[in-house]
C-alpha cells in the first residue's frame, strides 16, 4: 500500500508540473572486507579466500529534493562489491536503518551489486562449508549489512545542497560471452577459433553513462558510472577482490581527489564479460606493450571514457533538478519448465544429491524440479520484483533484480523518453539470469536452471519499466 | 616432367616466408571532381554542386626484398568512393599497364570507404537523363584513373627502406543498423522507439586495427586503419569523404601533414556510424563538443589511432615477412526461388510500363532485373557460383584479407577468431569482378529479411559467405605454416 501511495504521489507531482527543487547530496563509503577467510560466491565449487587482493567496499549516494524544509522525494543508492544482493540482505539493511533515520522512508533505499565473483557468500546453504576456520555466510551478512546501514545513515545525515550533471561516453568493455555454432547451439565462453563457430550471439552495449555530483563550489564529490558489464574480469581463484572497479576507483581518486566517491553500477550485462572472446592475442599484446594487467586495461578504458565526458559534464551542471523516485512491486510471469527439462534436471540432481561438495550443482538442478512441481500444482504464481525508477533531471535510473541480458537494457534505453537511461541490474535482490534470444541457443545462463524468468517475463519487465519512466516524464 | 613440376610446386610452397627488407612507398591523389557530379549510393541520383570535403585516394606500396631480389609486393589503394564497381579495378590495371615495370599488377587492389557522397562510376547506374550538366561517369572514371595512376606510380617508384608496427585499439564508430521486432522481422534503420522493438539484430565490432609505416629514421610515413563501419556518418548532397576526412585531418595535425592515411572498411555490411539507440544523448554530447556527428566519428577514430600509435613504437619491425597471395575463388551463389523471381519480374514490368518515369526507376530496374536474370540463368544451370578475387597478405604477425562485398560483421569476426595471426586486418569493398557484389547477410538476417538481406542485394548468401570465410582462413593458415626467419 505504502509503495503504491509513494508512486501515486510521485505521479501526482509530475502531473501537477512540480517544479525542480533544491537537490541535496550525501555520500559515504565503507569497507565490507572481512578480516577472516570466507567462502567466495559465484562459482559452482567452494572457494575459501586466502588473501585480500583489493578491498571490497560499499558506497552510498543519498539524494534528496527539497522545497524549503519539506522533502519532496529521496533516494539512497548503495553500490556494493558483491556478487549479488541475496534474498534478505536489503531487508536487513532497511531494518537497521529505519530506527536511525526517522525522516527517511527505507523503501527508497536500494543496494546493487557489481557482480564480482571474488566477494563473500552472504546466504547460508549455497555450499557445504568447513566447520571451522571460515567466517560463516550469516556472520558475514550481519557484518556487511551493519556496515552498509552505517553508510546509509552517514550519507543521509551528511547531505547538503549540491549539483548534478550527466554525460555519455563510450568504453569498449562489455564483450558478449555467448558463442554460437553452426548447429544453432550457443555456449558461454565457447571456443571461437573453431570451424563451426558462427558468431557472437548477441549485442554489446559500449556506452558509458555517467552521473557527476558536485558541491556548491562545483567541486566534484561523487560519480556514478554505468557499465553494461559485470565485474568478472579476474574471476576465479582464491583472492578476495573488487575486480576492475578497484583500479577504476584508484585511478579516478588519483586524478580527481582521494575523497571522490565512486559508485559502480552494472548495466544490463547478463550475457557479457569484460574478457575478449576472440582476438585475444592482439589484446594481450597491446596490454603487455602498455605494461598493464587485464584489470588495469579494463579500468583504463572506463576511466578514459569517463574523462572524455568530464569537460562536457562541467558545461551543464545543474542545481535545480527534478528528483522523483517511484518504487513498485511488479509481477513477472515465471518461465515454464517443460517435461523434458524437468526430466533432465531430476537426473542431474540425483547425480549430485549425495555429494556435499556438489551442493551448488544439486540445488541448481533440484530448483527446476521444485519449480515444475509448483507449476503442476498451480502454486508457482508470478515473481514479485521490486522495481526502482528514479528520475533525476533529464536522466532516469531503472533497476532490476536479474543478470539481465543486454537486449532488454537496449530496449529500455531505446524506448525511454529520458536523454540518458541508467539501467542497473542485480539491484534490490537477485533472481538469476534473464535471457532473451539466447533461450534458443541453450547453455549456461539461458537454460532452465539458470533462468526462473524467461523472455515473456523479460518483456513484461521492459514494458512496465518504460511505462513507469513515461509516467515520470508526463507533464 | 610431371615429377619436376610437382617438385617445383612443392619447393615454392615450402620456401620459407623469410623476413626480408621492407620497402615502403606512399602517395595521395586528389580524386575530387572540379565540376558538378552525380553522387552514388542512394536509390535516386543526387547532383552535387558543392564540396563538403575533398575525396582522396591514398596509396601504400610495399615490397619485400632479399638483396636485389623482390620477394613479394603489394599496392593497396584506399579510395574515398562508394564501391569499386564491376570493371573499375580491371580498367585501372589496364590503364597502369607498362607504367609500373617490375610490378605484378595483380598485386594491386583498390578498396572503397563506402562514402555515399562520391561520384557515380557506372554510366548506366542511373538514368543518364538525370545527370544533366554534371560530369558524366564516363568522363569521371578516366580522370580518376589518371589521378590514381600518378599516385600509384609515385608510391611505387619512391619506395624506400622502412619499418612497420601494428596495434589494436577500440572506438565506438560502428553500430549494427538492423533492428528486430517481435514478429521476427528486421529492418535496416528501423525505429527502435517502438513497443515491438526487441533488439539490434547482430553484433558490432569496435576494434580499430592499425598498421603504422615508418621511414628508415622511424618517422611515421603512413597509417593504414581498418574498422567495421562504413563512411556514412553524414550523407547529404555534397561531395564528401565523410568521417575519413575528419580522421585524416586530426591525424595530420598531430602526426604530420605528410602522413599518408589509408582508411579501410572492415566487414560491416550491417553497420553504420549512426546510432540506432541513444540518439538524444549522442546529439547532446556533439553539441557540447561543437562537432557534427561526422566530426565526432572522425574524432573517435583519430583518438583510437593515437591511443595505439604511441604504444606500438615500442615494437617496430624492419625485417618482416611480406607474402601476398591473390586467388580467384568461386563462391556458391544465392539461389533465387520461384517466388522471388515472380516478385522481381513484377517490379520490372511495373517500371517498364510506367507512364511517368520515376527517378528511382533505373535503380529498381537494375536490382530487380538482376534477380530475374539470375533466376533464368540458374534454371539453365548457370550463375550457380560467384567468382571473386581474394587477396591475402602476411605482413609480420598481421594477416590482411579482402573481399568485395558489404559483408556482415559476423563473418569478419569468424575470420578474426580463426586466424592464426596476432592481428587480422580485414578489408571489405576491395577489388571488383565482373559481377556486382553487394551485401552478404547472415542466416539470422536472412530470416529477418529486410533491405540488405533480400535477394535483390545478395549475390551470395550465408552458404557463399561461409565458403569465403573458410577459404580465407585456409589461405591465412597456409601463410602461417611457412617458416619464417624473422628477427
Amino acid at each position: 500500500m505504502k509503495i503504491i501511495t509513494t508512486c501515486l504521489f510521485a505521479i501526482a507531482l509530475m502531473v501537477a508540473g512540480a517544479p525542480a527543487a533544491e537537490l541535496r547530496i550525501g555520500t559515504a563509503t565503507t569497507s565490507i572486507t572481512p578480516d577472516q577467510p570466507v567462502a567466495l560466491d559465484g562459482h559452482r565449487g567452494l572457494r575459501i579466500s586466502k588473501k585480500v587482493e583489493s578491498p571490497v567496499t560499499a558506497t552510498a549516494l543519498a539524494l534528496e529534493s527539497r522545497d524549503g524544509e519539506k522533502t519532496l522525494d529521496a533516494a539512497i543508492i548503495v553500490s556494493c562489491d558483491i556478487v549479488a544482493i541475496r534474498q534478505g540482505i536489503l531487508e536487513k539493511v532497511r531494518e537497521k536503518v529505519k530506527p536511525r533515520l526517522p525522516d527517511f522512508d527505507p523503501a527508497k533505499l536500494f543496494l546493487s551489486a557489481t557482480h564480482t565473483h571474488n566477494a563473500p557468500v552472504t546466504l547460508e546453504g549455497r555450499y557445504t562449508l568447513p566447520e571451522s576456520g571460515v567466517m560463516k555466510p550469516a556472520e558475514y551478512a550481519e557484518f556487511m549489512t551493519t556496515r552498509v546501514a552505517d553508510i546509509v545513515v552517514e550519507s543521509w545525515q551528511n547531505r547538503r545542497a549540491g549539483k548534478v550533471s550527466w554525460a555519455q561516453g563510450q568504453a569498449v568493455v562489455a564483450q558478449n560471452r555467448r558463442a554460437t555454432y553452426a548447429d544453432g547451439t550457443s555456449k558461454m565462453y565457447g571456443a571461437t577459433n573453431t570451424a563451426n563457430f558462427r558468431g557472437m550471439e548477441g549485442y554489446e552495449d559500449h556506452n558509458l553513462d555517467v552521473l557527476f555530483f558536485w558541491d556548491q563550489q562545483d567541486h566534484l564529490i561523487a560519480t556514478a558510472i554505468n557499465v553494461p558489464c559485470p565485474a568478472q574480469e579476474a574471476e576465479g581463484g582464491l583472492l578476495l577482490h573488487a575486480d576492475f572497479w578497484h583500479p577504476v576507483r584508484q585511478m579516478l581518486r588519483e586524478r580527481y581527489g582521494k575523497e571522490l566517491f565512486v559508485l559502480g553500477w552494472t548495466g544490463a550485462g547478463g550475457d557479457q564479460t569484460s574478457r575478449p572472446q576472440y582476438g585475444k592475442a592482439a589484446d594481450e599484446r597491446m596490454r603487455k606493450l602498455r605494461g598493464l594487467t587485464r584489470l588495469e586495461e579494463v579500468a583504463r578504458r572506463i576511466v578514459n571514457g569517463w574523462e572524455d565526458t568530464y569537460e562536457c559534464a562541467r558545461k551543464d551542471i545543474r542545481s535545480d533538478v527534478m528528483l522523483r523516485h517511484c518504487v513498485k512491486q511488479i509481477e513477472l510471469p515465471h518461465r515454464k519448465v517443460t517435461e523434458a527439462e524437468v526430466a533432465e534436471a531430476r537426473k542431474e540432481a540425483a547425480k549430485y544429491a549425495k555429494d556435499p561438495a556438489q551442493l551448488w550443482n544439486y540445488r541448481w538442478n533440484h530448483g527446476v524440479v521444485e519449480r515444475y512441481e509448483a507449476q503442476q500444482a498451480g502454486t508457482e504464481g508470478s515473481y514479485k520484483m521490486e522495481l526502482h525508477v528514479v528520475r533525476l533531471g533529464d536522466v532516469v535510473i531503472a533497476t532490476n533484480e536479474f543478470e539481465l541480458f543486454t537486449d532488454y537494457g537496449v530496449q529500455m534505453k531505446a524506448r525511454s523518453p529520458a536523454v540518458q537511461t541508467f539501467v542497473i541490474q542485480l539491484a534490490a535482490s537477485s533472481y538469476g539470469y534473464l535471457p532473451e534470444r539466447a533461450v534458443r541457443g541453450g547453455s549456461y545462463s539461458a537454460v532452465i536452471q539458470s533462468s526462473r524468468v524467461g523472455p515473456e517475463g523479460g518483456q513484461v519487465l521492459v514494458d512496465r519499466t518504460v511505462e513507469i519512466i513515461n509516467t515520470l516524464w508526463k507533464k | 616432367m610431371r615429377i619436376t613440376l610437382v617438385a617445383l610446386a612443392l619447393n615454392l610452397v615450402l620456401l620459407p616466408a623469410r623476413a626480408a627488407e621492407l620497402r615502403i612507398g606512399t602517395a595521395t591523389a586528389d580524386i575530387t571532381p572540379d565540376r558538378p557530379v552525380p553522387l552514388t549510393g542512394n536509390r535516386s541520383v543526387r547532383i552535387a554542386r558543392e564540396i563538403d570535403s575533398r575525396l582522396t585516394a591514398n596509396v601504400l606500396a610495399l615490397e619485400s626484398r632479399d638483396g636485389q631480389r623482390t620477394v613479394d609486393q603489394a599496392i593497396l589503394v584506399s579510395c574515398d568512393l562508394c564501391v569499386i564497381r564491376p570493371g573499375i579495378q580491371e580498367g585501372f590495371r589496364k590503364y597502369l599497364a607498362e607504367r609500373l615495370p617490375g610490378f605484378d599488377l595483380n598485386k594491386l587492389f583498390l578498396a572503397a570507404t563506402h562514402t555515399h557522397a562520391a561520384p557515380v562510376l557506372l554510366q548506366d547506374r542511373y538514368d543518364e537523363k538525370d545527370y544533366g550538366d554534371a560530369m558524366q561517369p564516363k568522363e569521371y572514371v578516366p580522370w580518376l584513373y589518371q589521378q590514381m595512376a600518378q599516385a600509384v606510380v609515385k608510391a611505387w617508384e619512391s619506395r624506400a627502406k622502412g619499418a612497420v608496427a601494428w596495434g589494436l585499439g577500440h572506438a565506438v564508430a560502428g553500430h549494427n543498423r538492423r533492428v528486430v521486432y517481435s514478429d521476427g522481422t528486421a529492418k535496416m534503420f528501423g525505429n527502435t522507439n517502438d513497443p515491438q522493438f526487441r533488439g539490434i539484430e547482430g553484433y558490432e565490432d569496435h576494434g580499430i586495427h592499425v598498421l603504422c609505416f615508418y621511414d628508415s629514421q622511424k618517422r611515421l610515413k603512413a597509417a593504414a586503419i581498418t574498422l567495421a563501419t562504413t563512411a556514412q556518418a553524414a550523407g547529404g548532397n555534397k561531395v564528401s569523404a565523410d568521417f575519413w576526412h575528419d580522421a585524416r585531418r586530426l591525424i595530420h595535425e598531430r602526426h604530420g601533414e605528410d602522413v599518408c592515411v589509408l582508411g579501410f572498411c572492415a566487414p560491416a555490411g550491417d553497420q553504420t556510424p549512426r546510432p540506432q539507440v541513444n540518439k538524444k544523448s549522442e546529439e547532446r554530447m556533439c553539441t557540447f563538443r561543437g562537432l557534427t556527428y561526422c566530426q565526432e566519428i572522425g574524432r573517435r577514430v583519430a583518438g583510437a589511432f593515437d591511443d595505439v600509435a604511441g604504444v606500438i613504437t615500442k615494437d617496430i619491425h624492419a625485417d618482416v615477412p611480406l607474402i601476398h597471395r591473390v586467388r580467384q575463388i568461386e563462391l556458391p551463389a544465392r539461389i533465387i526461388t520461384e517466388a522471388e523471381y515472380a516478385a522481381a519480374k513484377k517490379v520490372c514490368e511495373e517500371v517498364d510500363t510506367r507512364k511517368t518515369r520515376a527517378k528511382t526507376d533505373a535503380w529498381m530496374r537494375h536490382f530487380h532485373g538482376l534477380v530475374v536474370e539470375r533466376y533464368l540463368a540458374q534454371q539453365k544451370g548457370g550463375w550457380k557460383t560467384y567468382p571473386m578475387e581474394l587477396h591475402v597478405l602476411r605482413l609480420g604477425d598481421v594477416a590482411i584479407a579482402t573481399n568485395p562485398f558489404e559483408l556482415f560483421v559476423d563473418y569478419g569476426v569468424q575470420i578474426q577468431a580463426r586466424s592464426p595471426a596476432v592481428q587480422t586486418f580485414l578489408i571489405q569493398l576491395a577489388t571488383s569482378g565482373p559481377q556486382p557484389a553487394y551485401y552478404v547477410p547472415t542466416p539470422r538476417a536472412v530470416s529477418g529479411s529486410g533491405y540488405s538481406a533480400e535477394p535483390t542485394h545478395n549475390m551470395i548468401g550465408p552458404e557463399g559467405a561461409q565458403t569465403l570465410v573458410d577459404r580465407t582462413v585456409e589461405i591465412i593458415n597456409e601463410l602461417w605454416k611457412m617458416p619464417t626467419n624473422q628477427n
